[in-house]
């Protein structure tokens, strides 16, 4: 449903979200923000509530900084404090280190909208499109999308690899040694896996500055608009509400 | 190969790949400051500072032309903004000033030197640039002359060992996986007699 | 010049080499020629194809010396991504042809480099995904989760739907089941195609060729001609570099040292015509009989997935005896490279139970075992003594490269390496090997097939997967196979790889020497 819209529209709204998320430094609008975004990836697009959880936890732990020094240590982080106070829109009362908490959720959630309801090849390509992004740029860009799930993929390889040689057991989860031991030959993945897709480019024909056939698969349309306007109609109420 | 200032398709993806894989350690790396910070006190930042410019060190020295250390911290700074870093759009800024810092430092050589010293000076040019951004955003005048001097060194120290030195290392490794072959840094150590 | 393609005492030499890695060659083709570059693992062939369009020295390290034309023109007046309007290219590695995108954009991106009118791509895109036999829904899929095969099927199609007036193609049928074989290489060596094709493995393309040109292992033309006419008259020369022969001309020239006497034939039905009755075949074709011993591995009732995949095998259950070679057969995406992590015990089941000790596996990919700085250093990381290394590169024809970095190897010099470092230590009690013979030469086939066997001679449980029905009769003690999540037979080799219906039925061929098995049956001996 949502990834039948046009990627730019959608890019735009989740953008102007997080900007005001990032902005409005209110708890309300924070949960609110978590909650709609939430509430489309789970009704509307029909992720598995289990995986919508998963999701949550990488941007819960980069806001469990924020919250353990507010609540447990019962002292806000510097940090925390001097972020609110450059905020304009600062509800004063509300423990800064929530709030931050809460933030990092909802602009996670927001950038999980996108993410999963958006086809990387899609969205460069619009960019290629209507924003004139050069082509080398777009492929580099795209690239790296692709690379990051490819990593993981990657990571489990490399493990069964290094059980192998080790003679012991593959663990389910790898253990920080395993992590430090993976990180140079995954950075080399990365750096491989580059260089390879360079050449593959290049001998299928991309040239820089080259007049190429930028094939858009979907055009704008009337639920385009429709679906910006409502995004822009639900931020302004909520905006004026909290 | 030719060698020129353009950067080539394998080096475009390699600045996008290397911003990518950063823009995910850096966001881990926050988690490391504030629990050290909430354990240490408020002059951790400026310890652990230093990781947050290392990718603009480790691009350039693989790389090795103008733009490259600017370009992959912005990107890296990007890739952290879509994951949904708590510092938000700011952050985009954050980025450009500390890749600029550390570009400062490599023009500063003409793009030419790239040893232990120059990448360990490139980090104390982010560390410089980055401080200079906080003073501004923080308001740093009001701290005491002393915090002061003594947040400024250990900055500098970070972003020597942290992103110079650690970043030195990193390279280092990389190059003995062999994945460099053919870019401006094997060019250099092997000799220029492709 | 009406040459599509002209080289002129080409030879290509890596930085830092000391010797050049091909040439210097002459080699000619017209329009409508198609060309088979033949040759032992290692002498070349990739560096050579890689230099005709230029990526070397223009976008990979190397030097080239030499004349080299395309299409009447010096090949250095464009740049490489400039000739991809009229040359197709291959690489030898499928991930290397892709840039790891979605099948959409993978297709369509050769097309979109040549400015073609959105509607043209779109047409030709489905074209050669229908005649690849590709489904539309796949069109959203990503590279990386498909299978070895499935990967290199696409890559071929994205060369297919380019439409160019020169095809060249690096090992394009290696990990391929033979039912998809046989239609991708109808389709490359359609009659009319302008095609230079490196294939160790002749069975899909010798009868589709017009030439066959072979490098010895000094990167220099060895013979060139028509296929039976080289065959014929330089058989024994190629068996002694080590380089395929159609089984015909090898089982001759096997006989002949037995002092039986057959004429010069290529097909193995002409050779079955001259067989004199007390011919000897079973030791050239069979493997020699070994004592199993007790069940060492079961799989009871397992699930198993791919990483961070679906299920794709359901309620297996499997058991495998010490000192006994199970064969795993099974037409692409089957889930073989699945059930083999699963065996080796590196992946653990989604449902279901493994009982028995950790093994080791050879990946498909054999980039995927390597860690260390040189191929000497991987020997030592693997554990083998210093004092074992040199004897054991150079038993697998690797001393050459010691020094060299194992990404730097040709593929088939990786595949060796791979199987060497498996082989070498006798720490694992279960190995499991997957396509150990894609990329290999005969020389390479032939030692890993007699490493198999003495590990099963040793009491080593052993799993093989091959697309290779004759590599399986050679080596293995009973063979399944797998299809649809399913185990579809189970059973001695001998008797499953003669059930032409079941292999028909699931994508593969009975094996080349069928033939023969059958002459054996009616020749009591
Ligand atoms: N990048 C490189 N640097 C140095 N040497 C290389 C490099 N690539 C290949 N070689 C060496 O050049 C030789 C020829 O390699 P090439 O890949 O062309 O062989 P090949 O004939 O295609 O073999 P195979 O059948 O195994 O694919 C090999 O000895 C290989 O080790
Ligand atoms: N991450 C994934 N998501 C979806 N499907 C996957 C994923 N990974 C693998 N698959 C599918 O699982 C199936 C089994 O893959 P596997 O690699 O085991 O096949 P295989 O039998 O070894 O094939 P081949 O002969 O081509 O090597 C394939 O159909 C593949 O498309
Ligand atoms: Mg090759
Ligand atoms: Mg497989």
């Amino acid at each position: 449903m949502l990834g039948n819209l046009h990627p730019l529209p959608k890019l735009a709204l989740c953008l102007i979200w997080i900007g005001a998320s990032v902005l409005v430094f209110d708890l309300r609008f924070q949960l609110v923000t978590l909650t709609l975004a939430f509430g489309l990836l789970w009704g509307l697009q029909r992720v598995a509530l289990w995986k919508l959880l998963a999701l949550m936890v990488p941007f819960a732990l980069f806001g469990f900084g924020f919250l353990t020094t507010s609540v447990l240590f019962n002292a806000e982080s510097g940090f925390a404090l001097q972020m609110a106070n450059e905020q304009a829109l600062a509800a004063p009362d509300i423990s800064p280190g929530l709030v931050l908490f809460t933030r990092a959720l909802a602009c996670g959630m927001v950038s999980a909208l996108f993410a999963l309801t958006t086809d990387p090849g899609g969205l460069v390509r619009a960019l290629m499109v209507h924003l004139r992004l050069p082509a080398p740029v777009g492929f580099a860009l795209m690239q790296a999308m692709h690379l990051v799930p490819d990593l993981a993929r990657e990571m489990q390889v490399l493990r069964m690899a290094r059980a192998m040689r080790l003679g012991r057991p593959m663990r389910r989860l790898p253990g920080p040694g395993e992590v430090m031991a993976l990180t140079i030959p995954l950075l080399a993945f990365a750096i491989r896996r580059a260089t390879r897709a360079a050449l593959a480019m290049e001998a299928r024909g991309l040239r820089p500055n080259a007049p190429r056939t930028q094939r858009e698969i979907l055009p704008f349309q009337t639920r385009d608009g429709l679906a910006f306007g409502m995004g822009v109609g639900v931020l302004a109420a909520v905006l004026w509400l909290v | 190969m030719p060698h020129t200032a353009v950067w080539t398709l394998r080096e475009t993806l390699i600045v996008a790949v290397l911003g990518a894989v950063f823009g995910v350690l850096y966001l881990g790396w926050v988690q490391v400051w504030l629990i050290l910070q909430a354990i240490f006190g408020a002059v951790t930042m400026d310890v652990v500072m230093g990781f947050w410019f290392i990718v603009s060190i480790i691009a350039a020295a693989i790389i090795r032309k103008p733009g490259v250390a600017l370009v992959s911290e912005v990107m890296a700074a990007a890739v952290q903004i879509l994951l949904g870093s708590p510092a938000g759009l700011l952050l985009l800024l954050t980025g450009l000033v500390q890749g600029a810092g550390a570009e400062a430092v490599f023009a500063a050589t003409r793009w030419r030197r790239w040893s232990l010293p120059v990448l360990m000076a490139a980090g104390v040019g982010a560390a410089v640039a980055s401080f200079a951004y906080t003073w501004v955003r923080f308001d740093y005048g009001s701290l005491a002359p002393g915090l002061l001097m003594l947040m400024f060194v250990l900055r500098c120290a970070s972003g020597a060992l942290l992103g110079g030195l650690l970043g030195h290392l990193i390279v280092k490794a990389l190059y003995k996986t062999g994945v460099l072959s053919g870019l401006a840094i094997e060019r250099d150590l092997r000799g220029a007699h492709v | 010049m009406s040459d599509v393609l002209a080289c002129d005492g080409v030879a290509v030499r890596y930085p830092f080499a000391a010797a050049d890695a091909v040439g210097p060659l002459t080699l000619r083709l017209a329009r409508g020629d198609r060309v088979l570059l033949l040759g032992p693992s290692g002498c070349g062939k990739s560096t050579l194809l890689q230099a005709l369009t230029g990526l070397i020295p223009a976008a990979l390290p190397g030097a080239r010396r030499g004349q080299l034309h395309l299409f009447g023109q010096p090949v250095e007046s464009r740049s490489p991504a400039d000739w991809a309007a009229q040359v197709a290219f291959l690489f030898q590695d499928a991930d290397q042809t892709l840039a790891g995108f979605t099948l959409a954009d993978e297709l369509a991106f050769a097309l979109e480099n040549r400015a073609l009118p959105p509607d043209d791509i779109a047409a030709r895109v489905a074209q050669a995904m229908a005649q690849a036999g590709l489904h539309p829904d796949w069109m959203g899929r990503r590279i990386a989760t498909l299978s070895g095969g499935q990967k290199q099927m696409v890559a071929l199609t994205a060369v297919l739907a380019q439409g160019a007036d020169l095809v060249v193609a690096d090992e394009p049928t290696a990990s391929l089941a033979p039912g998809a074989a046989k239609m991708m290489a109808d389709l490359l060596l359609a009659p009319g195609k302008t095609v230079l094709i490196v294939d160790h493995r002749l069975g899909p393309v010798l009868d589709r060729i017009d030439r066959v040109v072979v490098l010895g292992r000094d990167g220099q033309t060895l013979a060139e001609g028509p296929p039976d006419k080289v065959f014929a008259s330089h058989g024994a020369d190629l068996a002694a570099q080590g380089i395929w022969t159609p089984l015909a001309t090898r089982l001759r020239l096997a006989l002949a040292a037995q002092g039986v006497s057959v004429p010069a034939v290529v097909q193995v039905a002409d050779l079955v015509a001259h067989l004199p009755p007390h011919a000897d075949l079973a030791p050239l074709l069979l493997p020699a009989a070994c004592q199993s011993g007790t069940e060492t591995l079961r799989l009871n009732r397992v699930d198993c997935a791919p990483p961070f995949g679906p299920v794709v095998l359901r309620n297996i259950s499997l058991g495998l005896r010490a000192g006994e070679v199970l064969g795993i057969l099974g037409p692409n995406g089957a889930g073989k490279s699945t059930l083999a992590a699963c065996l080796a015990g590196l992946i653990p089941p989604r449902a279901g139970q493994r009982t028995g000790p950790p093994g080791a596996m050879a990946f498909q990919n054999a980039d995927s075992h390597f860690a260390a700085e040189t191929t000497r250093a991987e020997c030592l990381a693997m554990g083998v003594p210093a004092a074992d290394c040199a004897a054991l590169l150079a038993g697998w024809g690797l001393d050459h490269v010691a020094t060299q970095h194992p990404f730097s190897l040709s593929a088939g010099q990786k595949r060796r390496l791979a199987l060497a470092l498996l082989t070498a230590t006798d720490r694992w009690p279960v190995l499991v090997l997957d396509e150990p013979t894609a990329g290999l030469d005969h020389a390479g086939t032939t030692r890993i097939a007699g490493h198999i066997r003495r590990l099963a001679g040793m009491g080593k449980t052993l799993a093989v997967i091959t697309h290779d029905a004759d590599f399986a009769l050679s080596v293995c003690d009973r063979v399944i196979v797998l299809a649809e999540g399913r185990v579809q037979a189970d059973g001695p080799a001998r008797t499953v790889l003669r059930d032409t219906a079941l292999l028909q039925r699931c994508g593969l061929a009975p094996p080349e020497a069928a033939p023969l098995l059958h002459w054996m049956d009616r020749t009591p001996c």
